[in-house]
């Protein structure tokens, strides 16, 4: 029983990260049609910027404000000087630009900080363990389910409750129309880049807590498994990117947890056949966007 | 006067007839400047071309063969690696140094098996890496000498049970905790269970779990994890409230190892050398900083600079450049002097015979010595 709340607890904080980033690149995508996969990058940017601020001496809580406000940035500044000029364009253009980004950051990481990973010291005490029962529950993955379900619900509250996040929700219709009605448009796109660069940098703070290091290729393979998250929920849809990034997180730990050691090397396979197998079942996705189209 | 300027003179006549009399060695170098092996293969890359520059400043190898070398960046691709290797054959290597993992070297080796131009592994350590052909040469302790080490020393510890956490995706983490469980089982231990992860695993947190669930508990975790795998792994184990021994191999010698604070103090390793006070290595690192004004943070570093000192010892031997007779040279050298620590390939299979030294991190990030031993190739986990 202990073992299955821990894991459990393993699996929805793994998922709570892919969520997040899955809902990063799901804003985006929904209301300017970008899968922008330098989204992992902006996440690694904020990782060095944690790291950067610890090396400068700031205490760790002013390192990770500045580590989620520098992929802010990142996101904005790549909103306005590669992808404005590229709105519009088809998918495969957008896709094969943020590719572009994503591999100038990488070489800009490695060759302006380094090729290989850097150390994050966090205080010992922020990896902190409490018991549960029987179980020993770690600090840094429960603040990771927290922070996780509350950006979510933050989120939530600015798309319905707020006139940005009606005015995103209307950008993501119809974006043409959006103009038409005297709308910002431009203002409109760029809150949704920070708000997916917030997520990104939410995203960072949680991953060097747990990992310890970052390097340039620290958002890579999250980020392609937020990429498979938003398509097996639905490309387009924000719940289903959601969904999509819970059910992968649940799915690797599971697998991690309970398949035996010779089938254990298979496991991502594993985990890709299952992606499959629901998409065979359900083409566009568990919770698939009214406007969403698969590439 | 005049007699000392015609001196000087004709010293110098020589010494420039004699450079460029000096047969010119060309050797290629594989050296991945991003991607996993970059930790490893930039400190090993800057080592090497430190020694060939001190060589070179001397009139060669041997005072005989001026180096030039070839270096192509990897970027810790192996289809890459392929490429660049042939272009140095191309361009007429005539020596190849591999990146610092058995995969890529296994890849590059195939390549220079043809012409069987003598191939050697940065700081690859598995054993398997020799086993393409006999051209091919290790040059760090191999991870059956790491494993025999570690685990004599686990055992010494008192420690029973070890939970083993290796991956697949490479020799080198699935190899090492394999020899280190040959060794502590034969040693009288147990192995009471092994989790595999892949590189570049997003979380182990799950691994962690399974090992608290063990039974009997583990006393000790060993894995070859390198980074970032093993600063997500130690965090994840000590996360969850483990204070179990975790011991590794050599690529926890690293700064970013050492700079992760509190979280890996106690984590013990083994390494292929020490510096200790006024030994040739302690010299090494005096001249390279002097040099360079940085200080060598690792020993790939030095390991690099000693692969120089055993391409010259393998052709004085050798007598000649031909591929051939370069590699039946090094394959016969015993206690070849190294700065690192000397190397022994007679009687091998091709991986050196050097001595392991056992490491422990401590909590603010410095590195003490625990012991150096060599293994006994009697008793070697075979590949």
């Amino acid at each position: 029983m202990d073992l299955i709340l821990q894991q459990s607890i393993n699996a929805i904080s793994l998922g709570g990260i892919y969520a997040m980033l899955a809902l990063g690149l799901a804003i985006v995508f929904s209301i300017v049609g970008l899968i922008n996969f330098a989204h992992g990058d902006i996440m690694t940017f904020g990782g060095y910027g944690i790291f950067l601020a610890l090396v400068f001496g700031m205490p760790p809580a002013v390192a990770l404000a500045i580590g989620i406000g520098a992929a802010v940035v990142m996101a904005l500044a790549l909103e306005r000087t590669a992808f404005r000029a590229m709105r519009g364009a088809d998918v495969v253009t957008l896709l094969i630009t943020s590719f572009a980004v994503s591999e100038i950051l990488k070489v800009v990481f490695q060759n302006t900080i380094s090729a290989r990973p850097v150390p994050i010291s966090f205080p010992a005490e922020w990896s902190g363990t409490y018991q549960v029962g029987g179980a020993t529950i770690g600090v840094v993955p429960t603040v990771s389910i927290i922070v996780a379900f509350a950006s979510l619900a933050g989120l939530t509250w600015v798309l319905k409750r707020t006139a940005t996040g009606m005015a995103m929700r209307a950008a993501a219709e119809d974006l043409e129309m959006l103009k038409l009605l005297g709308v910002r448009a431009n203002r409109v796109v760029a809150v949704a880049f920070a708000i997916s660069g917030l997520l990104a940098g939410i995203a960072a703070v949680i991953w060097t807590a747990q990992r310890g290091s970052v390097d340039p290729m620290m958002g890579f393979f999250p980020v392609l498994k937020a990429f498979i998250a938003t398509v097996l929920g639905g490309l387009g849809s924000l719940s289903g990117a959601v969904l999509g990034g819970f059910v992968i997180g649940i799915l690797e730990v599971l697998t991690q947890a309970f398949l035996p050691d010779t089938l254990s090397p298979y496991r991502d396979a594993i985990v890709l056949a299952l992606v499959i197998a629901v998409l065979l079942w359900r083409p566009d996705g568990l919770l698939p966007g009214k406007t969403g189209n698969r590439s | 006067m005049i007699f000392r300027k015609f001196l000087l003179t004709t010293t110098s006549a020589l010494v420039v007839a004699g450079a460029a009399n000096a047969e010119e060695y060309l050797i290629g170098v594989m050296s991945a400047q991003s991607g996993y092996l970059a930790p490893y293969d930039g400190p090993a890359y800057a080592g090497f071309q430190f020694c060939v520059d001190q060589k070179n400043a001397n009139g060669g190898l041997n005072g005989t063969h001026m180096v030039r070398t070839i270096v192509k960046d990897t970027r810790s691709d192996i289809a890459e690696g392929v490429k660049v290797v042939q272009e140095m054959l191309d361009d007429g290597a005539q020596f190849i140094v591999s990146s610092a993992d058995a995969d890529p070297t296994i890849a590059a080796a195939q390549i220079t098996l043809a012409d069987g131009i003598p191939t050697m592994t940065f700081a690859g350590t598995a054993p398997v890496l020799t086993q393409v052909g006999e051209h091919v040469f290790g040059s760090y302790p191999a991870d059956n000498q790491q494993g025999a080490v570690l685990a004599a020393y686990a055992r010494d510890q008192g420690f029973e049970n070890v939970y083993l956490v290796k991956s697949p995706d490479s020799a080198y983490t699935l190899g090492g905790p394999e020899y280190f469980g040959e060794a502590f089982e034969a040693l009288g231990g147990n192995i009471v269970g092994t989790s595999n992860y892949s590189l570049n695993q997003p979380d182990f947190s799950a691994i962690v779990t399974t090992i608290k669930a063990a039974e009997p508990t583990p006393d000790v975790i060993v894995t070859w994890a390198w980074e970032p795998d093993f600063p997500a792994f130690i965090k994840a184990v000590r996360g969850a409230g483990l204070d179990t021994q975790v011991m590794g191999g050599d690529v926890l010698d690293t700064p970013t190892v050492r700079g992760l604070g509190e979280v890996v103090g106690g984590v013990v390793h083994t390494s292929g050398g020490f510096p200790d006070e006024g030994s040739a290595y302690a010299q090494f690192i005096a001249d390279f900083t002097e040099a360079n004004g940085t200080a060598p943070d690792n020993n790939y570093y030095v390991n690099g600079c000693d692969i120089v000192n055993m391409i010259e010892q393998a052709l004085a031997a050798a007598g000649s450049t031909e591929p051939a007779a370069v590699v039946a040279a090094m394959a016969e050298i015993e206690n070849g002097q190294g700065i690192m620590s000397n190397f022994t390939f007679k009687g091998t299979d091709r991986m050196p015979l050097r001595e392991v030294v056992v490491a422990r991190i401590t909590g603010d990030g410095q590195k003490e010595f625990v012991k150096r031993t060599m293994a006994d190739p009697a008793t070697l986990p075979q590949p």
